[in-house]
């Protein structure tokens, strides 16, 4: 008899290449262009974008290789036996607070732009609610269907990206992205710092590895994963600079919405192009944060596990709207996201290569 | 699967129900007056029921042919068993037959009938009776012989009225189960197409059938089938959406997870692909399982035109889905949400044409779109030639005159029209409806939050499908779990001969469709 299974309980490298993917394309992809315009001279962003680009190749490479060593493991059965099960906890704690503040991050971002682009009259919790609502929606259902979705969205995002850029063609100009390497190595490195937020990995691979079928071929899915957001980042950095220049990219609070709103649809039946593309948008923002959620629940449930997932959804949306409610305005919001930087680049490149290298030290290995 | 809760009571009070009604013992006597008495007793003795006493051969032994008049085929009563036991046997001084010696003669020498069977219990008889058997009762023995005589008046093989095509076979369904399996044994020579029955109804007890190719399907799909249909207890199943109702997954959802057609050719395509097919008596609607969204915009036409013009078609229906869906909640978030989203000079023609209606975009929407599904329903509720009449007719007229009284704008009339023509154009008729709530419930978020609103929807029914299922296959396959094989027919129709195998998603057991030692011949 054929095996009748459609991986309901497994995820194949192709769906670690989707999520690894769908999980960068969020808020960053709206920001960074301002980011890097700010800290770098015309078009010098990208040598910064590289940089933080094969920073996170690497160490999400490690992320997938420390996890593909203990196939059908989870994170916190194999962080206690490298090392020890109250760090192992302190481990989980970590990742849930991070996961959730990221939920409320990106719940309460959305909020904003939407206010911006879409409605002034709506107050803003309620757009924030019904947000946090269809994503716990989401993450209610199964997991695989959280993957699914995933798929189903991650194409409409890159082509709805693509023809964004394709509009704009006819707006860009080469001699603004020239001279090109003249900022200093300060510029360089805040550059870099300032894309580690958008190309941050996903450190919540950790958990999902346990569901891979063939752990050993993830990692190569997962850097190709990395890949599709950074060649994103790059193309939609140099056009904005390109139909804009530096100096105006970096006063745009979002360049890439502004780019939007440059493009010009054929055929007269839509005016702006940015409230569309922004609409668009709100799915690539969902998926990162259903993600992100669910990444939440593994870590609480590797905690608790004898209590019911619904319950735990129930105790943790309630924090993550009041989290996202917390800060009062813009300034408030971009201090929470530096807050942030740092807990990413721990988990991305502290604790995965600290745990791969105690694992090799101490040559503890995974049951085959 | 989900039932509810309450179903668990009423069947503990059927039985007791049925406890209170037996009694009388199920069994048959040797007595030939005993049983002929509990028979009449157990149906009450009707009008129709035919009692026919008499002697077999020139022997003492008293015989009795039992029939309900009109379910069966009197010439065959009369020539093949009446006359037959009448004549038979001649019994010798000599030799004389013991009564149990006296059936097996009857079963082998004279009854000249193909089906016949040996019934041990009052309740086989009467369902043999009920079903339009032929009971013959000999005296002297506790069982009896059921003779098959179904014959009863039937409509003739008609075109399917449901799903109309240009190109393709014109049969379809009839009521007649057997002439159903007919014309699916008709279409497939296959020696391992399984038909396999099961009686279903407490009480009508209608035949219930499972088609499938053996071989082809995925034996999981089979079972689930067989399971769930095994679970079904009512009463009466009059039609086939009472299985689809109690055998599919999810019945709180509004999306249709098992197919329903009155073609026989695309059951027979579905059966090759490695679906399992359901065939109820009384019905020309088959159901077939596993159903997914992919499935939903293909019409069986798509496989019977060239490649290029299917593609395109099947292309025009994505589109008109996504029409029948959004268009009403995108003009009323647009209109009332998003003004500057539409371009300057369609924006003033819109503001022009919506100048003096007194109601906000979403109320005019509502109004227009309850009234073209009242339309909808009156339709189909009137004889056919004035239900074409009201169509054409209510629709200019309200529409002219609401425009005219200025109640709605010229805009929303022509909005609502291609909805209703876009929602027409679906090959199947329960998409269809599925697409129609939906477009209501978009109308309802676009009214409370623009295109935001909108999204989020979309969101929230991609949730659910995905955590959707039909029979153990995820019901947004092959989309995700991605089967990058069956896109060459999913939204595009690739050519037949590069169409070599068999739906991936479906996980068939035989998994070619061509055979791979000769290709087209190309001159």
């Amino acid at each position: 008899m054929r095996p009748f299974d459609y991986g309901d309980e497994e995820i194949g490298e192709v769906e670690i290449l989707f999520i690894v993917a769908s999980y960068m394309i969020a808020i960053g992809v709206l920001t960074l262009p301002r980011q890097l315009a700010s800290t770098t001279a015309f078009s010098d962003g990208w040598v910064s974008l590289l940089i933080a680009g094969s920073i996170s190749t690497f160490f999400t490479w490690i992320t997938a290789k420390l996890a593909a060593r203990f196939p059908n493991e989870s994170l916190f059965t194999f962080a206690s036996s490298i090392c020890s099960k109250p760090i192992a906890i302190v481990i989980m704690l970590w990742f849930t607070a991070h996961y959730v503040t990221i939920t409320a991050y990106e719940t309460r971002v959305i909020a904003i732009i939407a206010k911006q682009y879409l409605f002034d009259q709506t107050p803003i919790e309620i757009i924030a609610l019904l947000f946090l609502m269809v994503v716990v929606y989401a993450v209610s259902g199964t997991r695989v269907g959280i993957i699914r979705l995933n798929i189903l969205f991650l194409p409409i995002i890159l082509v709805i990206a693509i023809l964004l850029m394709l509009l704009d063609i006819q707006y860009f100009e080469t001699k603004n992205l020239t001279p090109v390497f003249t900022t200093n190595w300060e510029g360089y490195w805040n550059g870099v710092k300032e894309s580690v937020f958008a190309l941050s990995g996903f450190s919540g691979l950790l958990f999902y590895m346990k569901f891979v079928k063939r752990p050993k071929k993830a990692p190569k899915f997962a850097i190709y994963g990395v890949f599709i957001p950074l060649g994103l980042y790059l193309l939609l950095y140099l056009m904005a600079i390109g139909v804009f220049n530096a100096d105006t990219t970096s006063t745009l609070v979002y360049p890439t919405v502004e780019l939007a709103k440059e493009a010009e649809v054929p055929g007269g039946f839509l005016g702006r192009f940015e409230s569309l593309f922004f609409t668009i948008w709100i799915m690539a923002i969902f998926n990162t944060t259903s993600l992100a959620y669910d990444v939440a629940l593994l870590a609480v449930y590797s905690l608790f596990q004898k209590v019911k997932k619904i319950t735990i959804i129930f105790t943790l949306t309630p924090i993550i709207y009041l989290i996202a409610m917390f800060p009062q305005d813009l300034t408030e919001v971009d201090k929470l996201s530096k807050y942030m930087d740092v807990s990413i680049a721990g988990l991305l490149i502290f604790l995965p290569s600290v745990l791969l290298l105690l694992a090799k030290v101490r040559g503890i290995k995974g049951i085959d | 699967m989900v039932r509810n809760p309450f179903f668990k009571k009423n069947r503990q009070k059927n039985k007791l129900r049925k406890q209170e009604r037996d009694d009388f013992s199920n069994e048959l006597f040797t007595e030939i007056d005993a049983n002929l008495l509990n028979i009449k007793k157990l149906l009450d003795e009707p009008s129709d029921l035919i009692i026919r006493e008499f002697k077999i051969g020139n022997t003492d032994h008293r015989c009795a042919v039992v029939y309900l008049a009109g379910l069966t085929d009197k010439m065959l009563i009369n020539t093949h068993i009446i006359k037959n036991i009448q004549n038979a046997l001649e019994e010798s001084e000599n030799e004389s037959y013991r009564a149990i010696d006296l059936i097996n003669q009857l079963h082998n020498k004279v009854l000249s009938v193909g089906k016949v069977e040996i019934a041990i219990s009052l309740d086989k008889v009467s369902n043999a009776l009920l079903s339009g058997d032929t009971v013959l009762i000999v005296n002297g023995i506790d069982h009896v012989i059921t003779i098959e005589s179904k014959e009863w008046k039937d409509r003739a093989i008609e075109e399917p009225t449901s799903e109309a095509l240009i190109r393709g076979p014109r049969d379809g369904f009839v009521e007649n189960i057997q002439t159903n399996i007919v014309l699916i044994r008709r279409r497939i020579r296959d020696s391992n197409l399984r038909i396999k029955s099961y009686q279903i109804g407490r009480r009508s007890k209608k035949d219930i059938v499972v088609a499938y190719i053996d071989g082809i399907v995925n034996p999981q799909i089979v079972k689930v089938v067989n399971q769930r249909l095994r679970s079904i207890d009512l009463d009466d199943a009059q039609e086939s959406g009472f299985i689809e109702e109690w055998i599919e997954d999810n019945f709180l959802s509004p999306f249709p997870q098992l197919s329903h057609t009155e073609r026989p050719d695309k059951v027979s395509a579905d059966l090759m692909q490695g679906k399992v097919a359901i065939l109820l008596d009384g019905t020309p609607f088959v159901l077939i399982a596993p159903f997914t969204f992919g499935n939903s915009l293909q019409s069986p036409e798509d496989h019977y035109e060239r490649w290029i013009v299917a593609s395109l078609l099947r292309i025009l229906r994505y589109i008109g889905a996504f029409i029948a869906v959004f268009l009403p909640s995108l003009y009323i978030a647009l209109v009332s949400f998003h003004p500057g989203l539409i371009p300057s000079k369609l924006a003033f023609s819109i503001a022009a044409s919506r100048e003096g209606v007194p109601f906000p975009a979403y109320m005019e929407a509502f109004l227009m779109e309850l009234t073209m599904e009242l339309l909808r329903e009156a339709g189909i509720r009137l004889p056919k030639p004035i239900g074409q009449t009201i169509g054409i007719v209510g629709g200019l007229v309200i529409g002219e005159a609401a425009v005219a009284a200025g109640i709605v704008s010229p805009i929303m009339v022509i909005i609502v029209a291609v909805t209703a023509v876009s929602s027409f154009s679906m090959p199947s008729y329960s998409t269809a409806f599925t697409l129609r709530i939906l477009r209501f419930g978009f109308m309802g978020t676009a009214a409370l939050f623009g295109l935001y609103g909108i999204i989020l929807g979309y969101i929230m029914v991609n949730i659910h499908l995905v955590n959707l299922k039909s029979f153990g296959v995820p019901y947004s396959t092959p989309f995700a779990p991605g089967f990058s094989q069956d896109w060459k027919d999913l939204i595009f129709r690739a050519p037949i001969t590069a169409l070599s195998k068999r739906p991936e998603y479906l996980q068939t057991e035989d998994t070619e469709r061509i055979g791979m030692t000769k290709g087209r011949e190309t001159p």
